[in-house]
């Protein structure tokens, strides 16, 4: 298996998408700051506008940027924050449990057709579940502290008031910095868990031909250990997103300990943020179908194993492939 | 009511630092913090300015804006106060201020920031007007015993000017009038002011 390879892919593949993201940010503020040239001479209007573009002068109080006397970055970065971060990203957040509240109404949980034969067989190992587990919690304290960080003001502000957010965020900042990187460190392990798992396989391109059968009645459509809805959920959202989320933050803690300008943070802080809300919105999907949506999925990796009637119908390929006395992996 | 305003009058400022030091000493700021500094441009070349600065008391301010916990309030005076007991020292109210006044001590493990701490002008915190608690967290509170801020009160060449903002004015325009040029105020754009550019 070209193990190896695809994971350095994917990594490059990351890596890649992180540093275009921040270039695009930077260039944002340096455009900004080409204003109006002086005319020629008039040095005492250039220093006012060196100062207005942040140009750093000379200070006897030392530390990071104390010698910039105005970053006007900050009052975009406050707009920005403020409005299109908190407006989008809780209106994706919002419509997405709306979407799930509306399918769960129309279409129900995905029961099994025939009844259970009460013969079990191995789906997860135990070091599987507990990657699993250990990231599906640490990455809900993440996503309930972080919601809190951007949200609460709006949100719990009203009803507990400017003292009250601070008892609960100081614990929440708490929780939300050190579990950062234990949050890291699962999700690393998760991504080398389940890689092989979520190779391309034949198979996939019929499933999304026919959209994971969500819209037609009844249609199952064969698939290998993991369907193709779950490999992007592992690719785009674990992968992709979580590394993301998991890097950015990284970066934005330990704030004594490096000294980082204003502008990488304020660009970082954006770039988080963002992230996890798409991060939360694909949670959404995931969590609703690994609970209440498909029955017997929340069992399975609870317990690691699944009936053989939900097996072969809900993952054929790989129930054939285990009764076959094969690994059932691709 | 007063609207408290700050003016560095950079024709004045001789980077002496003096303000730094008594704000620092009268309010005994943490270690590594000050509230208020002095940055020199273009140093040593025909056209260094010096400009002390501190907390603007911006009438819509940015960090107030993005706390998480809403920790920021305006008082009568148009003074920007913060409650240190509700601040979770997240930073990003130095992320939004355009003069990087919020300053944060060490404070626990991993470099942790503590509780943000800024120029008050002089005006103390939420808790009674020089209480042993508001001295400790914020300094002292000059406005309450009818004081200015002392780092414009004890400026030697009277370049950092603190007070109503008409006061102020007024007395700056007095400057503008002597010198026949209104530069040295804060972000005057001479380019647009024949009297002021590159003269005297």
């Amino acid at each position: 298996m070209p193990l190896n390879a695809l994971a350095a892919k994917a990594i490059r593949w990351w890596l890649g998408l992180v540093v275009s993201c921040c270039a695009l940010f930077a260039a944002a503020p340096a455009t900004a700051a080409d204003g109006p040239k002086a005319s020629p001479g008039d040095a005492v209007a250039d220093y006012w506008r060196e100062v207005r573009q942040g140009v750093p002068g000379l200070s006897q109080v030392t530390g990071a940027e104390r010698g910039v006397l105005i970053n006007a970055r900050g009052e975009t970065w406050r707009q920005q924050r403020n409005g299109p971060l908190k407006r989008y990203g809780g209106m994706v957040l919002l419509a997405m449990l709306g979407i799930i509240v509306l399918f769960y109404l129309v279409k129900g949980p995905m029961k099994l057709s025939e009844p259970p034969t009460g013969r079990k067989i191995q789906r997860f190992t135990p070091f599987e579940r507990f990657v699993h587990w250990g990231t599906a919690i640490t990455f809900i304290l993440m996503g309930l502290t972080g919601l809190a960080i951007l949200f609460g003001r709006t949100v719990l502000g009203p009803l507990i008031g400017s003292g009250g957010l601070g008892g609960l965020l100081a614990l929440g900042k708490l929780v939300h910095n050190y579990l950062g990187p234990v949050f890291l460190a699962f999700t690393i392990l998760l991504i080398f868990a389940f890689l092989r798992d979520n190779v391309w396989q034949k198979c996939d391109s019929e499933w999304i031909a026919k959209a994971g059968g969500m819209f037609s009645s009844g249609g199952h459509i064969p698939s290998g250990r993991f369907n193709f809805g779950e490999k992007t959920w592992f690719w785009l959202g674990v992968t992709f997103l979580g590394l993301f989320v998991a890097g950015t933050g990284l970066l934005l803690n330990f704030p004594a300990l490096i000294d980082r300008t204003r502008d990488l943070m304020q660009n970082l802080v954006l770039l988080h943020a963002i992230g996890a809300v798409l991060l939360l919105t694909m949670s959404f999907g995931h969590i609703y179908m690994g609970t209440v949506g498909v029955q017997g999925a929340l069992e399975s990796m609870k317990t690691g194993e699944v009936d053989e009637t939900w097996a072969r119908e809900h993952h054929e390929l790989w129930y054939d492939d285990v009764k076959a006395g094969r690994s059932g992996r691709p | 009511m007063a609207r408290m305003k700050f003016l560095c009058d950079a024709e004045r400022c001789i980077e002496c630092n003096a303000c730094v030091t008594a704000c620092k000493n009268e309010h005994e700021v943490q270690w590594g913090v000050n509230r208020r500094r002095v940055v020199t441009i273009n140093d040593g070349e025909p056209t260094e300015k010096s400009l002390s600065v501190a907390c603007m008391h911006c009438t819509d301010a940015p960090c107030s804006a993005v706390c998480p916990v809403d920790c920021f309030y305006t008082t009568e005076d148009g003074v920007v106060l913060h409650n240190k007991d509700a601040c979770i020292g997240c930073g990003y109210c130095l992320f939004a201020c355009p003069f990087g006044a919020p300053q944060f001590p060490q404070d626990g493990a991993f470099g942790e920031r503590g509780k943000m701490d800024k120029c008050t002008f002089c005006g103390g915190g939420p808790e009674e007007d020089n209480s042993p608690a508001e001295r400790a967290k914020y300094g002292r509170n000059r406005l309450a015993e009818g004081k200015l801020p002392l780092c414009a009160e004890m400026c030697s060449t009277k370049a950092l000017l603190a007070g109503d903002a008409n006061e102020v004015a007024d007395i700056f325009r007095e400057r503008v009038v002597a010198r026949g040029s209104n530069r040295g105020a804060w972000g005057q754009n001479l380019q647009f002011n024949p009297l002021g550019s590159g003269k005297g």
